[in-house]
């Protein structure tokens, strides 16, 4: 597609002239872009391109998400005799996994700098640190989840346990997804390089991982600490 | 070893679905077997099957589209024959097919044929009216149309192997959970949406950075035309509201396989949920398929009346505030359901608002048509049609906005008649004004008026002779979905409706012969021009059929309507500059939809009947295809600027030879 | 010549600012920082007395929406200047969107339930 083509640059950054900003005056068309605000520029290059469709495809899934929010806050006191969250939920594992998925939102945040930089050993390092953190995070909530399964509070007890079931267990399940991308990303830079198609990826990938530590924030505040105050 | 599946599955002692499934599965062989035959397999693998080119997807979402609106059809037909032979008897259909008939036609019909009839139009004509090549990602345009595909294949399936959903087309629990519903009915109405779903979103995404981010020079929101305006508004819907539909068949999947207990009777379940949650999505779906029919009626119309849209802004700002507005009357759905007055109220203010923004619309659109010349061609047939039918249906819809009249007419034939009303109304009528619209565009020819104009007027008094006896009875009191009934006050009615559908079905054959018709008069209905309307916005600015690069040169944008500056210019000055022609880069085609959706056929197919095995393989199947396609190195091939300029110079050749013959008069 | 050019960015990206390599490690450290705090205060509150009961909800809501609040500047680097403004739109448009959803299933589902008898109940009565 031509819109692969380069567009102008300035200062070294690409350039969306479809940014709602304020009113500037540049050069008037003529094959130079300017920026109105209106959105007249023409096409936008490759990564704004792909970053922007991805940030609207991580808003749909934070919709999917806030659809499981909303289930389990109208069942969160549906507990049908069964166990209540303040039984059930453990604070320092709580802590535990929350350590380390900030820590590991922090080290993709290291990986983003790395990618600018373009050093492979430092992209490496960091990407594997993120997924080694994230792995932490997957095993102690899916141990979580067994033990609750064990004691007999799984997922078929009541209404309050299938919809705490469900939201965090979408959440783990795209962390694990994530780990599996994560994993696919880092064969793909060591094997082709900072290609400018890999560094779109990374971008979304970069995103996603940010985006899930946000959900997180919610979950733990909204399901776990809400929810052991019942 | 295969789950739950056995030789019982298939519908043996059940004459009906085992013919009709058999017929289906002869008339497929015989097609596949045809094109192998004739060798057209690699052709077709090439250039439709793999291709990522926006202009031959939405030529096969639209032909989806048809098909299953054949079969929604079908499924229709047996509705209102049961329904006038089950007067004091059975009928000829049990009650239990009678369920599955009604919910396969509500479910086909919403998300296999209205859904790919829009997005097939706004997929192909979206690109060309921004003025650019194609869309923001176009293997992922390629790979929803497949997974849309996988839905209705699924759903195909059902009618040979198993059976479908008995819930009607949304499916509510308590009677969609598995206590009361044990076969794999349901179970294939979830695993059909939850893929096709997928697909959607993705469309979805698509299109919004499509028409937020890729736009040819110089044209700025306010100078995009009306139908992309459209499309945004229902592709934003599509990625808000269509998350809640996979959360919630995800939520009833759940229940359903694993023993959840979100919507079941006992352990703290809550059914309502479901139904307040299905139509948080429902509402918004509804406006993401009629929102693209504004669209593309705001082009026919403004076309077709030879003057432009009138009233642009305050159209954007009314299509807009569809957005955020569609989001707060869901409740409309299900007012007699438990709410109290007060929510109840609420809900009913906020849909007689949303009537009013339409009310705005219907306006500006009768304002462009006073003081134009009209063209009464099958286009501005449609449309006018539209305007009738659908504010006959949309009042329908404000009186069942008030809650105490609704607790009247809810879930009787006065709500069937609504909202067949303002659907057939609305975006069926699109889909046909858009086809004939677009279809030189796409082909190269148009469509022959006389079958045309036979088909609308076919289909309008068909639409009327239906559907008016169903408001009738619905105000008498006949519940909706009735296999057979005993009230002599509604049967009259009933036989009239029939009657309708003999006229609709005349309607769909003359749909056929025009086809047919059209292709074999081609050479006579050739369009050579690339602008057979005298149209407005610049998909007519290249030839028909649009080249696969669509513009040689992207358009620069100076005015409002971007084609009717260029057509003006250059009659005014009698001459087209040649442009500097350069190579054009374009996306290969590629495989990995049609394979993913491979996949997604068989994981749908495993899950319904507990094949546990066959799942894993097909997502270990469809995530190998996707790594395997994103560890491609080169993504676009290029058509060198000579080809550019032989292809274009030819179209150039037929505008100038157009302008000279046309000079005198349009000077 | 100088251009005022409006410079758009992908959301999240670090070379909306040209940082140097410092600069970006620090801006992530702050807002490590920032979340470890607001997480430990959210901890606090929801487990000891610091805050009065029928509060601690509305104050874990708040601590909630600060982190989120953090994220979003620190790590995804959306701000509100204008090379910004389709993204952070877009987030609007999202937020208000679930906040209908949840919103108004609150309120429907609150109200139903009020008014309605609850579903083991009715069970009981079928039998």
């Amino acid at each position: 597609m031509s819109t692969t083509e380069a567009l102008p640059q300035a200062y070294g950054r690409v350039i969306d002239p479809y940014s709602l900003g304020r009113d500037r005056r540049g050069d008037a068309g003529g094959g130079r872009i300017y920026v109105t605000g209106r959105g007249e520029g023409g096409p936008a290059s490759r990564r704004v391109i792909v970053g922007f469709g991805f940030w609207i495809f991580l808003l749909s899934d934070i919709v999917m998400f806030s659809v499981f929010f909303a289930a389990h806050a109208v069942l969160q006191t549906e507990t049908a005799g069964g166990p209540s969250g303040r039984e059930l939920f453990n604070p320092s594992h709580i802590a535990i996994e929350t350590a380390c998925l900030l820590a590991s939102s922090f080290t993709c945040g290291m990986a983003a700098v790395a990618i600018e930089a373009r050093s492979q050993a430092w992209t490496q390092v960091s990407l594997l640190i993120t997924g080694l953190l994230g792995l932490a995070f997957v095993v102690l909530e899916a141990g979580d989840f067994a033990t609750m399964i064990r004691e007999g509070a799984g997922p078929d007890r009541s209404a309050f346990l299938s919809s705490f079931f469900a939201v965090v267990g979408l959440h783990g399940l795209h962390v694990s997804a994530g780990l599996l991308w994560l994993g696919t990303m880092m064969a793909q830079v060591f094997v082709k390089g900072f290609r400018p198609d890999i560094l779109h990826r990374l971008l979304c990938f970069n995103l996603f991982w940010h985006v899930l530590d946000i959900i997180w924030v919610a979950l733990f505040t909204l399901v776990y600490l809400v929810g052991a105050l019942r | 070893m295969l789950g739950k599946l056995t030789l019982q599955a298939i519908p043996f002692d059940h004459p009906v679905p085992l013919f009709a499934g058999s017929f289906v599965v002869l008339v497929v062989l015989c097609v596949v077997v045809w094109i192998a035959l004739k060798g057209y397999v690699p052709y077709l693998w090439r250039e439709w099957i793999t291709s990522v080119d926006h202009k031959r997807i939405g030529v096969m979402y639209v032909l989806l589209a048809c098909l299953m609106m054949l079969r929604g059809f079908i499924d229709a037909i047996m509705m209102r024959s049961q329904q006038t032979f089950a007067f004091h008897a059975a009928g000829y259909l049990p009650p239990e097919h009678f369920d599955q008939i009604f919910s396969s036609h509500g479910t086909i019909m919403i998300f296999f044929a209205a859904m790919p009839f829009m997005i097939g139009l706004m997929n192909f004509a979206v690109p060309l009216q921004l003025g650019v090549r194609d869309v923001a990602f176009p293997t992922l345009n390629n790979t929803s149309f497949w997974l849309t595909c996988v839905g209705a294949l699924l759903i195909n399936v059902s009618l040979l192997v198993g059976e479908f959903a008995r819930t009607g087309w949304i499916p509510y629990p308590p009677l969609s959970e598995l206590t009361y519903s044990p076969g794999v009915g349901v179970d294939y109405y979830l695993w059909s949406l939850l893929i096709s779903g997928v697909g959607t979103l993705l469309t979805g995404i698509n299109f919004v950075t499509t028409i937020l981010k890729i736009r040819a020079p110089g044209m700025s929101y306010t100078r995009m035309p009306m139908f992309c305006w459209t499309a945004l508004a229902s592709n934003l819907l599509i990625v808000a509201a269509f998350p809640i539909l996979t959360a919630t068949l995800a939520m009833l999947t759940l229940d359903r396989y694993l023993g959840f207990h979100f919507f079941s009777n006992e352990a703290g379940g809550n059914p309502m949920m479901f139904v307040n949650l299905i139509w948080a999505w429902g509402h918004p779906e509804v406006y993401i398929l009629v929102l693209p029919a504004f669209g593309i009626f705001a082009e026919v119309i403004s076309t077709f009346s030879n003057r432009p849209l009138f009233g642009y802004r305050s159209m954007v700002i009314a299509t807009m505030a569809f957005v955020i507005v569609t989001y707060t009357v869901w409740l409309h759905h299900f007012f007699t359901m438990g709410a109290g007055a007060d929510v109840n109220g609420i809900f009913g203010i906020a849909t007689t608002i949303i009537g009013l923004i339409t009310g705005v619309k219907v306006f500006n659109w009768l304002f462009t048509m006073y003081g134009g010349r009209i063209v009464f061609a099958s286009p501005m047939l449609w449309s006018i049609g539209f305007l009738v039918t659908f504010c006959i249906g949309g009042v329908t819809g404000m009186l069942l906005a008030v809650p105490p009249a609704d607790f009247l007419v809810h879930n009787s034939t006065f709500l069937v008649a609504h909202f067949h009303n303002v659907i057939i109304g609305g975006v069926i009528f699109a889909g046909f004004a858009g086809l004939t619209y677009w279809f030189p565009k796409a082909f190269g020819f148009r469509l022959d008026e006389g079958w045309g104009k036979a088909a609308f007027w076919l289909t309008l008094i068909g639409f009327y002779v239906v559907f008016v006896p169903l408001y009738i009875t619905g105000l008498q009191g006949m519940p909706r979905r009735m296999q057979h009934y005993d009230f002599a006050l509604w049967h009259p009615w009933i036989v009239a409706a029939a009657f309708g559908i003999v006229l609709l079905f005349c309607a769909m054959v003359c749909q056929v012969i025009q086809l047919r018709v059209s292709i074999r008069h081609r050479d006579e209905l050739r369009d050579d021009t690339g602008d057979p309307w005298n149209g407005r916005s610049l998909e007519w600015a290249t030839a028909s059929p649009a080249p696969a690069f669509n513009f040689a040169v992207l358009p620069r944008v100076h005015g409002a309507e971007p084609y009717w500056e260029i057509k003006r210019r250059a009659i005014e000055t009698q001459q087209t500059a040649e442009p500097q022609y350069e190579p054009i880069e374009l996306s290969r085609n590629s495989p990995v939809g049609v394979i993913t959706a491979f996949f997604a056929f068989f994981v749908g197919f495993a899950m319904i009947w507990h094949i546990w095995w066959m799942a894993i393989l097909g997502v270990v199947g469809a995530y190998a295809a996707f790594v395997w396609f994103a560890w491609r190195d080169v993504e676009d091939y290029t058509i060198s600027a000579a080809e550019v300029a032989q292809l274009d110079r030819a179209r150039r050749r037929v505008h100038e030879e157009w302008l000279t013959q046309h000079a005198r008069e349009l000077a | 010549m100088s251009y005022d050019w409006n410079v758009d960015v992908a959301p999240g990206f670090m070379d909306a600012t040209r940082r140097s390599v410092r600069q970006g490690i620090t801006s992530y450290l702050i807002g490590l920082a920032l979340a470890v705090a607001l997480t430990a205060a959210s901890f606090y509150v929801a487990y000891t007395n610091l805050v009065w009961a029928p509060g601690i909800p509305i104050a874990l809501a708040a601590l909630g929406i600060a982190q989120i609040g953090v994220h979003i500047v620190f790590f995804l680097h959306m701000t509100t200047a204008p090379d910004n403004t389709n993204n952070a739109l877009a987030l609007a448009l999202g937020v208000v969107i679930v906040a209908l959803i949840m919103i108004g299933s609150l309120w429907i589902m609150a109200n139903l339930n009020q008014r309605m008898m609850p579903m083991d109940q009715i069970m009981q009565m079928q039998r």
